[in-house]
């Protein structure tokens, strides 16, 4: 049976630099047969927003789940400023904001606030203006006395994150922030993940959506089945396993035979990186100058309409297809 | 343990508690409405008066020229009474078929027919009479045919005095003429022949001169004593399944609102939630016990003592609280069964109700069968129950009530801590779910 470690302040076989808020060492976890994380390691600077990003089903939330104190490793360590993560005293230095918005319709908005600091060992007179103040944040200081049943889905996770800040916690598990969240209030989640860091907190960032790691992560952890398959920055990430360039091209009209398309438009890609989705083509090449008008008048030559066509730098999801071989977002 | 967890655990349960119509029918409705419909239904506000029973007569004596008949008897029946109270209302028939047919339809709970030649017979020979047994309502069916009995029982006494009495008169008479005078019994302890005879004729239509003296201790009869015993049947009834929902949900309704894992991840332990959440039930079940007496005692009419400066009716509160924890603990073990909120309420409100029933909390134990009764006898919750019924109803004695508390603090403790490994296990289930 492997035995956990934990570690321990001033345990000299910790590497623990002033730097690190969080240091996670070759934890494991399954449940039955399916293995949900595998051997993952990798370390947390203080006041970095840390990214991991992933599809569904990769081990993220059972990862957080696990720094969080919920969930016991079956191996490995997982250490808090060199504490161990699932005593009660480090849990209080951690924020954690689940995926769902996940409240007491029941209770008010503030009612839930101080609930939730109750639990992190907050009372007296001053926790309920703490928890307006956060409400304010928010922007839910005017619906703080009503039922949280009457929220909207987006105010509800408003309300969650602003729970997620009672404790003043120093260091942020946030899975999934801004799922199901439209375009607007996720830009104002953003912001305030960002205000956040500014105030020095040190953020852990599950999500699958690549653009919010690549907005807001100043290191990512690229996650798949339960393993860290790449770490570094957005660019570093890009620069390392991207290719040179994209191809996007947008069809007037879809293709009578996606899978023919796909292969006569291969020999032109980089490792043959070609895909297909929603009336779009996406091409990995090396040089675009040069295949760009091949693929054109390929398509053309198939019959295939084009409306429009880009070329751009790779994103992180290009990265993640380079190393999986599937997209982030299956669709 | 952190206090401000555990506070803030307990104002929450409360007001969602409070908050949730469900709760509130389960916890002040239902019991109230058990309580009313026994109050008045079938502890009516009657009960403990002398019962009037409504009788037909059919008189085939009519025209009887005897001193004694059937006319009499039918005046006999409408003077009777008992402690003040009228015994029969008298319903005079022409014949026995629409009697009959009164008695059979619930009418009436019983009937007489009165035959032709009843005075005659009563005055030189024996007369016949026909008693009808029936029933009006479920409290009379149970007494009526005991009235009837009783009523011809006292009826034969009299009408055989009377003989006896007037058989004496003319014996007097005749003995002075044809009897020797100074005649004596041996056997008898040399009384007069005319005392011997008296007696031995007394003794022939009366050997037992009985005296019935009314001694009940009024606890149990009185309808206040009686309404008293029922409202501490609602307490443990609607404590058994609302103490089960307490503990049986206590993880899986955070599992399934999906705040456990948030709770999980925050300094509070496991311990704060079970202790926060037991408390506030215990404080529900408090208030929950507290609307019922008060029910119990103002609508209904129910007597319930209290006397702070008693310790066996401090005794009685402590055991209501060991009798909530033993049951919280008992929800605890159900969570392992019972995986959805769902599913545990249902099976803690029929498993509730069920042992209410069956075990001698809101149906006495006497009305059981044999295996009830030995349900009854080896529950713990109704040694609790009982024990508080005998304080705060009857008045025992903190000497008296110590037995059972004792059992029952053995109970509770054994059936919390077996509830903390369920709780426990039934948590470690969730959070790898």
């Amino acid at each position: 049976m492997l035995k956990v470690k934990y570690g321990v302040a001033g345990d000299p076989s910790i590497e623990m630099g002033v730097d690190v808020c969080l240091m996670v060492r070759d934890v494991s976890k399954r449940f039955g047969d399916r293995v949900a994380v595998d051997g993952v390691s990798f370390k947390v600077h203080r006041g970095e927003i840390y990214g991991l990003l992933g599809p569904n089903g990769a081990g993220k939330t059972t990862l957080l789940s696990m720094i969080a104190g919920i969930l016991e490793p079956d191996s490995g360590e997982i250490s808090i400023d060199g504490l161990n993560a699932l005593d009660p005293k480090t849990r209080g230095r951690v924020g954690y904001c689940p995926q769902e918005p996940i409240v007491y319709d029941n209770l008010t908005g503030l009612e839930n606030m101080m609930f939730y600091a109750g639990l992190h060992g907050l009372s007296g007179g001053h926790v309920k203006q703490r928890c307006r103040e956060l409400l304010d944040q928010m922007g839910l200081g005017e619906y703080a006395s009503r039922k949280v049943k009457t929220y909207s889905g987006g105010m509800k996770k408003r309300l969650s994150f602003a729970i997620t800040l009672i404790g003043e916690p120093e260091l942020l598990l946030l899975d999934e922030p801004t799922t199901g969240m439209d375009p607007r209030i996720r830009r104002s989640v953003w912001e305030s993940i960002l205000r956040l860091k500014e105030e020095g907190k040190t953020i852990i960032l599950a999500t699958h959506y690549m653009e919010e790691a690549d907005e807001l992560s100043d290191r990512v952890a690229i996650m798949d089945l339960g393993k860290v398959v790449a770490e570094g920055s957005p660019e570093d990430l890009k620069n390392r396993y991207g290719p040179k360039a994209v191809i996007d091209v947008e069809l007037s009209k879809p293709a009578t035979d996606p899978e023919a398309m796909i292969e006569e438009v291969k020999p032109y890609a980089s490792e043959g990186r070609v895909m297909c989705r929603n009336g779009e083509l996406r091409v990995h090449v090396d040089d675009p100058d040069i295949v760009a008008p091949k693929i054109v008048s390929e398509l053309v030559r198939m019959g295939v309409g084009l409306k429009t066509l880009k070329i751009t730098t790779p994103t992180l999801e290009d990265v993640f297809l380079r190393l999986t071989g599937r997209r982030l977002i299956e669709g | 343990m952190m206090w401000s967890a555990i506070k803030a655990f307990i104002v929450k349960e409360l007001k969602l508690t409070f908050r949730s119509k469900a709760s509130i029918f389960w916890i002040i409705a239902w019991p109230a409405i058990w309580l009313l419909m026994t109050a008045y239904v079938f502890v009516p506000p009657a009960t403990g008066q002398p019962m009037t029973l409504k009788v037909g007569v059919v008189n085939y004596d009519v025209g009887s020229t005897s001193p004694f008949n059937g006319t009499t008897l039918i005046q006999i029946l409408n003077e009777s009474e008992y402690k003040g109270a009228k015994l029969f209302q008298v319903k005079v028939y022409e014949n026995e078929t629409p009697m009959l047919e009164d008695i059979r339809r619930g009418r009436l709970d019983g009937g007489f027919t009165i035959p032709e030649g009843f005075g005659e017979n009563i005055i030189f020979g024996q007369a016949r009479l026909k008693v009808y047994v029936g029933a009006r309502s479920l409290q009379s069916a149970q007494i009526a045919e005991s009235i009837l009995r009783g009523f011809i029982q006292g009826l034969n006494n009299g009408i055989s005095m009377r003989k006896v009495n007037e058989t004496l008169r003319y014996i007097e008479i005749y003995s002075e003429k044809y009897m020797p005078k100074n005649l004596t019994i041996p056997v008898a302890g040399n009384r007069s022949w005319l005392d011997f005879m008296r007696d031995w004729m007394i003794g022939l239509a009366s050997p037992i001169n009985v005296s019935f003296q009314d001694v009940k201790p009024k606890a149990f009869v009185e309808r206040s004593s009686i309404l008293g015993w029922y409202t501490f049947g609602a307490i443990g009834m609607s404590l058994l399944y609302s103490g089960l929902i307490i503990g049986s949900t206590m993880a899986v309704r955070e599992k399934e609102a999906g705040t456990l894992r948030r709770i999980l991840a925050s300094p509070a332990t496991s311990t704060d939630m079970l202790v926060g959440k037991t408390l506030s039930g215990l404080i529900t079940l408090g208030i929950m016990s507290a609307i019922i007496v008060i029910l119990g005692v103002y609508p209904c009419g129910a007597k319930i003592i209290w006397n702070p400066m008693n310790p066996a009716h401090w005794l009685a509160i402590i055991l209501l609280i060991l009798v909530s924890i033993m049951v919280i603990g008992i929800g605890m073990i159900l969570s392992l069964i019972a995986r959805t909120t769902e599913s545990a309420s249902n099976l803690s409100v029929v498993l509730g109700l069920m042992l209410a029933f069956i075990a001698g909390i809101w149906f006495p134990k006497s009305w059981l069968p044999t295996w009830m009764k030995f349900l009854a006898d080896i529950f713990p919750a109704t040694w609790a129950i009982d024990g508080m019924r005998s304080a705060l109803v009857y008045g025992a004695t903190a000497a008296e009530l110590m037995p059972t508390f004792l059992k029952v603090l053995a109970a509770a403790t054994i059936s919390y801590l077996i509830g903390i490994i369920a709780y426990k296990k039934t948590l470690r289930r969730y959070v790898v779910a």
